[in-house]
């Protein structure tokens, strides 16, 4: 017999009552595991799509909701004609709601500009110019929108022709519609506006020198902002917005779990008095006690943990089969995120076996013999 | 590892001086001034009627309580400011009570070994002393039994077994065959006479039952907590 047989057992001797309380853990943990995998997955998504596009910065307004406001498109080449730009490329994205279809990622790109020349047909055809009015759909799209190339589709007033399926090696992309930038200004009603120009700097070019050139955009554009590829998902504010409505909802599901695992220890340590009397009785120290109380919480903890991952893990691939997510993120179930969600679960099971241990440690062997 | 109670032959294993125990803020009076010395290989028997204040002295002794006043000796060493008591539960006394107080979780071999945990003790070394502890009380063949599932006279030589663990010189027993019918109560104090001439164990004993009382070769009588009479018996 070892120490983890003791341990082991006095959770083995109340199965249902140790195992409610690790479903109340587990589904802590697994919210903890959808949510932050969801947040971090869509900076990964939003990052590994402008990796995708090749672009170096993207210059955008500081202020706005899940996306930046619109600013003149005059700015573009502005941004072009300063040393060391290689190219740019203006985009007009906005979130609409399409048909049956919740909110979806359009995005308006210049036409032949660098963003759109990276996009990959796997279908149809690409519009032939800047002014043709069809859409291309990222292949997700097609799934969420239950079109083919050939369809039409509603976007606000016009009704335009399906001509090509492309495959955008990010989720963000393939879950979009995309069209020229001038025709998307022409139908949301916002002509001669964008929201972000994509920046290509010239190959080789310095740290210090790329920051001087944001400096010398912000004198061109002082309500905005240049970014690397790399910040864009970090500094916007929707971004923000939904890591720490994750967070917090999290921080919520793991106050629920202490409390789970901590009303569990306390009866348990209160059942137990005879029980710890004993073990005072012949020798235990009282750090042992403690010490079994803890390690009973830290492996209730481990458990759920190790039940909330997977659950949070079987949740977050359901989630991602239905209309409202599919296309829009890729969750991240990174090793990271798997492993702090246990960390996380093993930490809850110890806090919450703080004070029972506690209290265990305070009583009398005398009287706990006779309790 | 020092060594918290150095074999000392100059004191007496226990040594008692105007022992007192109250409780309830001096409103009840268990022991009101006691004062006897227990001295290394005797065995001895309190008795008296119930609330005497027999198992009281018997839970001071072992350090599981404290007294109000008085001072009480462990080879010299006072009980109630023992550096860490716990050792000496663990080290020095083995503790049997009426009621077995094993735990039910654990099987027959898992009791046992329950107090080694504070040795520095492999698991193996575990499982080989607490065998070898069965098979001394006649337990062998009961190993992976559960308490529950065990007679009276058996679980109480578990307990006996599991206060031998880690070669205690003292045995405080408190009402060892209270709980057992008369048959098992004979096993129960031969097995109790055997390891105290076998082992040269020190043996207090508390007991209100005559017969049990008189195989011991000292005899403490206690009355409204204090000790009434305290008699040896000549050696047969």
């Amino acid at each position: 017999m070892t120490f983890f047989t003791i341990v082991s057992r006095s959770l083995i001797r109340r199965p249902v009552r140790t195992a409610l309380t690790l479903v109340g853990i587990s589904i802590g943990i697994a919210a903890v595991v959808a949510l932050v995998g969801m947040a971090w997955g869509y900076e990964k998504s939003v990052g590994k799509q402008l990796d995708v596009l090749g672009v170096d910065a993207v210059v955008s307004n500081i202020s706005g909701g899940l996306l930046p406001k619109m600013f003149d498109a005059d700015l573009q080449a502005k941004v072009a004609a300063l040393p060391d730009v290689k190219e740019t490329t203006a985009v007009l994205m906005q979130m609409l709601s399409i048909e049956d279809a919740p909110l979806m990622m359009v995005s308006g790109r210049e036409w032949g500009g660098f963003t759109w020349n990276q996009m990959k047909l796997i279908e149809g055809r690409m519009p032939v110019d800047g002014k043709e009015k069809a859409v291309i759909l990222g292949k997700l799209a097609t799934e969420i929108l239950k079109k083919k190339v050939g369809d039409t589709l509603q976007l606000e007033a016009e009704e335009l022709p399906i001509v090509g399926i492309v495959d955008g090696q990010a989720v963000v992309e393939n879950g979009a519609i995309f069209l020229s930038l001038e025709v998307a200004q022409e139908v949301t009603g916002n002509e001669g506006k964008i929201n972000f120009i994509n920046v290509r700097y010239q190959p080789g070019i310095s740290p210090e020198r790329t920051a001087a050139l944001a400096g010398e955009i912000k004198k061109l554009f002082p309500e905005g902002r240049t970014m690397k590829a790399d910040q864009v998902v970090g500094t916007s504010q929707g971004f923000q917005v939904a890591r720490a409505m994750s967070w917090s909802t999290s921080i919520l599901a793991i106050a629920v779990g202490v409390l789970g695992v901590m009303n569990t220890m306390l009866m348990t340590v209160f059942e137990r008095t005879h029980e710890i009397g004993i073990l005072l009785a012949v020798g235990w120290k009282r750090r042992r006690i403690v010490w079994m109380v803890l390690c009973e919480s830290a492996l209730l903890g481990l458990l759920g943990g190790v039940t909330g991952v997977a659950l949070g893990a079987l949740g977050i691939k359901i989630l991602q089969t239905t209309p409202t997510v599919r296309g829009m993120l890729d969750p991240d179930l990174s090793p990271q995120l798997l492993v702090t969600s246990v960390i996380i679960a093993v930490a809850v099971g110890i806090v919450s076996g703080l004070y029972p241990a506690w209290r265990s440690s305070r009583l009398t062997p005398s009287i706990a013999l006779h309790g | 590892m020092t060594d918290l109670f150095p074999l000392d032959s100059s004191h007496p294993v226990f040594e008692a001086t105007g022992l007192k125990k109250e409780y309830d803020d001096g409103k009840v009076a268990a022991l009101r001034g006691v004062d006897f010395r227990i001295q290394t290989g005797e065995f001895v028997a309190v008795t008296g009627p119930s609330g005497c204040g027999k198992s009281t002295l018997l839970a001071m002794l072992g350090s599981l309580d404290k007294p109000t006043s008085g001072t009480l000796t462990y080879r010299g060493l006072s009980i109630p400011d023992l550096a860490d008591p716990p050792a000496y539960r663990a080290r020095e006394i083995g503790f049997i009570f009426q009621a077995f107080h094993l735990l039910n979780t654990f099987n027959v071999l898992e009791n046992v070994q329950i107090p080694m945990f504070e040795a520095d003790w492999t698991r193996t070394q575990r499982e080989d002393r607490a065998i070898e502890l069965l098979k001394l009380v006649g337990l062998d063949h009961r190993l992976g039994h559960f308490p529950t599932t065990l007679s009276g006279g058996e679980r109480q030589r578990v307990a006996i077994a599991r206060s031998l663990a880690n070669r205690p010189g003292v045995i405080l027993a408190d009402e060892p065959t209270g709980n057992l019918d008369s048959t098992n109560a004979e096993q129960i104090m031969n097995l109790l006479l055997k390891l105290h001439h076998e082992l040269n164990m020190t043996l207090v004993l508390v007991t209100h039952d005559p017969n049990v009382a008189s195989l011991a070769s000292r005899i403490i009588r206690m009355k409204d907590g204090q000790v009434a009479s305290d008699q040896t018996k000549p050696p047969a």
